[in-house]
């Protein structure tokens, strides 16, 4: 028996930064992507719409920030897992998005194989 | 009986004692004018010849009374007094009014001159018919001399006063009408005497000024409290504008009645220009501060938003190739990924370092503390952050500190290799004293003399200097390195 793929919706502004991040998780067996947004707002429309097991939220995104589109992703779709990426440890930024109820945070430049382990963790609680 | 007029006071206190008093002696006014030696008290004849003499008279006039008596008074006068005929009007006006009294040179028997005052009274019989004349001389010559020297030294300060360039220094009457002008008024102003003399101060204020009615409030204050100062815009007589400092004072005399003012002012407009001129410059400064600011903020969105975006996104797909290589070029690519995640690490500092401080949020002694845990945090130092700040720098200063103290931090943690760091920040001499003393390795020796020209050090102390402050970086006390720095606080803000 196949266990199913995690779903991921990934959301970042910058378009090699997003192909990259899809390419990354694309190549792991056990996930997919199944939506890129560019903005808050897509990330909270696509979010809400395939309801992923985890979001990939940049937190310095243009359009509300990272803050704004987790308090929205948690109510809409309860079930989704987010993580949240940044540039660097912005103490400012991170304090918003835990505030948000986000717990996962990943600096911008960490391996590729952290990344994919935090978005498992997220994805299956317990399992890893 | 004889008597003068300097005993008629004598005479009327007489009356009022008591009956019983014991008349004095027929000669105990001879003795009176006897003894006195301040005054020459003599008698004429109707005729104006010497009858008698006392001490006071051969003293101040140099003749003895065997010398004098039965000689016409008038050889007491100058040559050109008996010309005039004085003597001879003196005892018409005595015999006619009673009493004559005048000042004037009079001579000594030795031809030399004295200033007198003169008091002739006319002595009547009891019939009416002139008897003759009591004269009561004084010799004034030495108040004389004392009133000419103090008229001389009025005169020299009023010619001091009226040629005073600097100054317009000038008379009000009660009114506010000018009633003297000097040579700096008419400088200052452009107004003569002859245009002035008579016309309202108020010409001299701007419109605005009039309208208020300063010029009759600035009167009202100086009577109220003595004087009355003002920097204000006045007009020349050009109608231009000059910025005067004017003081007022209101001149009472000793009745207490007001008789005036006295006016002073002066043309400040050059050093108003000055005074602009290094606001204008500290306004600049803060310009400046405020422009690096933003340029930084732009380089450091830049490196952000761009460099490191496209450096992660690099990094990511490296580590995918090498996943899909042969081991041998998996390591090599592995390597490249190494060596682009350093540099996304030493841009992040770069950002971290060019972001802006904190200082719309948090004082700056918060937002330091926020730095110092940041950047001691990785490194295992631990700090010490102490203050004693009477009040929070305005934003440009405190910028200026905190990247002077952001640029001291980033040598600690390059160089230092500290375990211990102190900052302190105090308010010193109208401005800000900040210390950074780390337990490091210390600078040691310059080597070749460039330690001291690297950029770090340059943009310190240029920014402490810019802002009008000093930097200094010595040996610690206990070895390692101090950084010390002030950076005073513009005073009032400025315009
Ligand atoms: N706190 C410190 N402890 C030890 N050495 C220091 C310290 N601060 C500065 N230095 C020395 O002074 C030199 C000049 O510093 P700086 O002008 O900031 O240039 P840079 O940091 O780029 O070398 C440094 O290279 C270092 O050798
Ligand atoms: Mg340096």
């Amino acid at each position: 028996m196949t266990t199913p793929k995690l779903s991921v919706v990934i959301s970042d502004d910058d378009p090699m930064v997003r192909d990259a991040l899809r390419d990354v998780l694309d190549a792991e067996p056990d996930l997919e992507v199944v939506a890129v947004a560019r903005d808050a707002d897509e990330a909270i429309e696509l979010a809400e719409r395939h309801a992923p097991a985890v979001v990939v939220l940049d937190i310095r995104m243009p359009g509300g920030g990272g803050g704004r589109a987790a308090r929205e992703i948690r109510l809409r779709s309860p079930n989704t897992g987010i993580l949240a990426l940044s540039a660097f440890s912005d103490r400012e930024a991170f304090g918003e998005i835990q505030a948000a109820g986000v717990t996962e945070h990943i600096v911008k430049g960490a391996s590729n194989s952290d990344i994919i382990a935090a978005v498992r963790r997220l994805g299956r609680p317990g399992s890893g | 009986m004889v008597h003068s007029d300097a005993m008629a006071a004598d005479q009327s206190a007489d009356q009022s004692v008591d009956t019983d008093f014991e008349r004095p002696p027929e000669d105990s006014y001879r003795l009176l004018v006897d003894s006195v030696v301040d005054y020459a008290i003599f008698m004429l004849d109707a005729t104006g010849r010497v009858v008698s003499w006392n001490p006071g008279a051969e003293r101040i006039k140099g003749y003895s009374a065997e010398e004098v008596l039965g000689r016409h008074f008038s050889v007491f006068y100058p040559a050109d007094d008996l010309a005039a005929r004085k003597p001879w009007h003196e005892l018409e006006v005595a015999a006619e009014v009673g009493r004559f009294e005048d000042e004037g040179w009079r001579l000594r028997k030795d031809g030399t001159r004295f200033w007198a005052n003169v008091i002739i009274t006319a002595l009547f019989e009891k019939s009416g018919s002139l008897r003759g004349f009591a004269k009561v001389t004084r010799d004034m010559t030495e108040r004389r001399r004392a009133e000419e020297a103090l008229k001389s030294s009025e005169e020299r300060f009023r010619l001091l006063v009226q040629g005073v360039l600097d100054y317009a220094i000038f008379m009000l009457d009660p009114a506010g009408r000018v009633v003297s002008w000097n040579a700096g008024a008419e400088r200052i102003k452009g107004y003569s005497a002859e245009d002035m003399l008579g016309e309202h101060f108020s010409v001299f204020y701007p419109p605005e000024d009039l309208v208020a009615r300063k010029p009759w409030r600035e009167l009202e204050v100086a009577v109220d409290v003595g004087r009355f100062e003002d920097e204000g815009w006045r007009l020349r007589k050009d109608g231009s504008r000059f910025w005067a400092n004017v003081v007022i004072t209101a001149l009472f005399d000793e009745s207490g009645r007001l008789r005036g003012f006295a006016k002073v002012t002066r043309d400040m407009t050059d050093r108003r220009r000055v005074e602009l001129t290094l606001s204008e410059q500290r306004r600049l400064v803060g310009h400046l501060v405020e422009a690096q600011e933003l340029e930084r903020r732009r380089i450091a969105w830049d490196v952000h938003d761009d460099s490191i975006q496209s450096m992660v996104a690099v990094g990511m797909r490296l580590q995918l190739l090498a996943n899909r290589l042969p081991d041998e070029d998996a390591a090599t690519v592995r390597r490249l990924d190494e060596a682009v995640r350093a540099s996304i690490g030493r841009l992040r500092n770069l950002v971290f370092r060019l972001r802006p401080p904190e200082l719309d949020r948090h004082s700056l002694v918060q937002a330091l503390d926020h730095y110092l845990t940041d950047v001691t945090g990785p490194l295992g130092i631990t700090y010490r952050l102490r203050h004693s700040l009477d009040h929070e720098p305005p934003v440009e200063s405190a910028i200026t500190i905190f990247r002077i103290c952001q640029e001291a931090l980033t040598n600690v943690r390059k160089h230092a290799q500290a375990s211990e760091l102190e900052v302190s920040l105090s308010s010193v001499d109208g401005g800000t004293l900040v210390e950074i003393t780390d337990d490091g390795v210390g600078v040691g020796t310059p080597s070749g003399g460039r330690a001291f020209e690297h950029f770090g050090m340059i943009e310190m102390r240029e920014r402490a200097e810019t802002a009008g402050g000093w930097w200094s970086l010595e040996g610690g006390a206990r070895g390692g390195t101090a950084v010390r720095f002030w950076v005073p606080t513009p005073n009032g803000g400025g315009p």
